[in-house]
């Protein structure tokens, strides 16, 4: 078995039932061996690689499929990331604008789970010339 | 096999990429090898001096230090990588702020590289998702 740490964090989808102290309750009770840190869109877990992806193979299966992952480079509770000791927090706008779009991924995965195809959406063309001074010209 | 993701600290690439079997590259591994055995301490600088003079390999001398930084950071990632999935059209706040050079640095490198490549728009609604996340799938399981 690897020494090898590794830190990951779970986010919950918005549209989830799932709140993250019932995740963090979830995954205290699994057994694992992880140190596990609750926070607002989800908790952090940290211990052996292998001990991790387990917890998040399992964490994975909660709900359907409205948890996700990453990984995370800093400690869990860095003094240089933390922001309960004021450190810079550069990821969080990343991450805020990934947890609008969750939902959608989540519907994706679950349609996937039920077996449906997709349908291409036609790319977005450019404006013709022509249509452009169409609208240049009209006269309001 | 290895698959770059772009941008790569994306939450929703990592964790399709790893759901549907295959190893994720992202700025995240290789940040904690830097944290873990180079010791990054300058906070809340991400990348040592080394890295800045390793970047030069990618990026011209003339070219801001943002950039390179960051290509020091992706460009090996990229040459390992065996395949690369890229998320087109985000909102600002998806990805690198601020970084359009960077991104366009990364697209080069990719295509010049010529590992097998997957644009997906950015999804805006559920029936998007659905087609994000069923294009990605089919990409990732026909990797070999």
């Amino acid at each position: 078995m690897s020494d090898e740490r590794e830190t990951r964090l779970l986010m919950i989808s918005p549209a989830s039932r799932l709140t993250p102290e019932m995740l963090a309750r979830t995954i205290h009770s699994m057994g694992v061996d992880v140190a596990l840190k609750e926070t607002c869109y989800g908790c952090l877990i940290e211990g052996r690689r292998e001990a991790v992806l387990e917890v998040t193979r399992r964490a994975r299966g909660l709900q359907g499929n409205s948890v996700f992952s990453k990984r995370r480079a800093y400690r869990m509770g860095d003094p240089v990331r933390c922001r309960a000791q004021h450190g810079t927090r550069p990821g969080f706008s990343q991450l805020e604008s990934e947890w609008v779009a969750l939902p959608y991924i989540e519907a994706g995965l679950d349609a996937i789970d039920r077996g449906e195809k997709y349908k291409k959406i036609p790319a977005k063309e450019k404006l013709p010339v022509d249509k452009l001074i169409e609208i240049c010209e009209v006269k309001l | 096999m290895k698959v770059f993701i772009d941008p790569p600290n994306s939450l929703i690439l990592f964790d399709l990429v790893e759901r549907f079997g295959h190893e994720p590259l992202s700025t995240m591994a290789a940040l904690q090898e830097r944290i873990d055995n180079i010791e990054v301490d300058m906070p809340p600088m991400n990348v040592t001096l080394d890295d800045v003079v390793r970047g030069l390999k990618y990026a011209g001398i003339e070219v801001p230090s943002g950039v390179r930084g960051r290509l020091a950071v992706w460009g090996p990632m990229i040459e390992e990588a065996d395949a690369a999935i890229i998320v087109d059209d985000p909102p600002f706040s998806f990805g690198c702020v601020g970084c359009e050079r960077s991104e366009l640095m990364v697209k080069y490198l990719i295509k010049r590289r010529g590992i097998p490549m997957l644009r997906v728009p950015y999804p805006n609604s559920e029936e998007e998702g659905k087609v994000f996340v069923g294009q990605v799938k089919e990409f990732l399981e026909g990797l070999q």
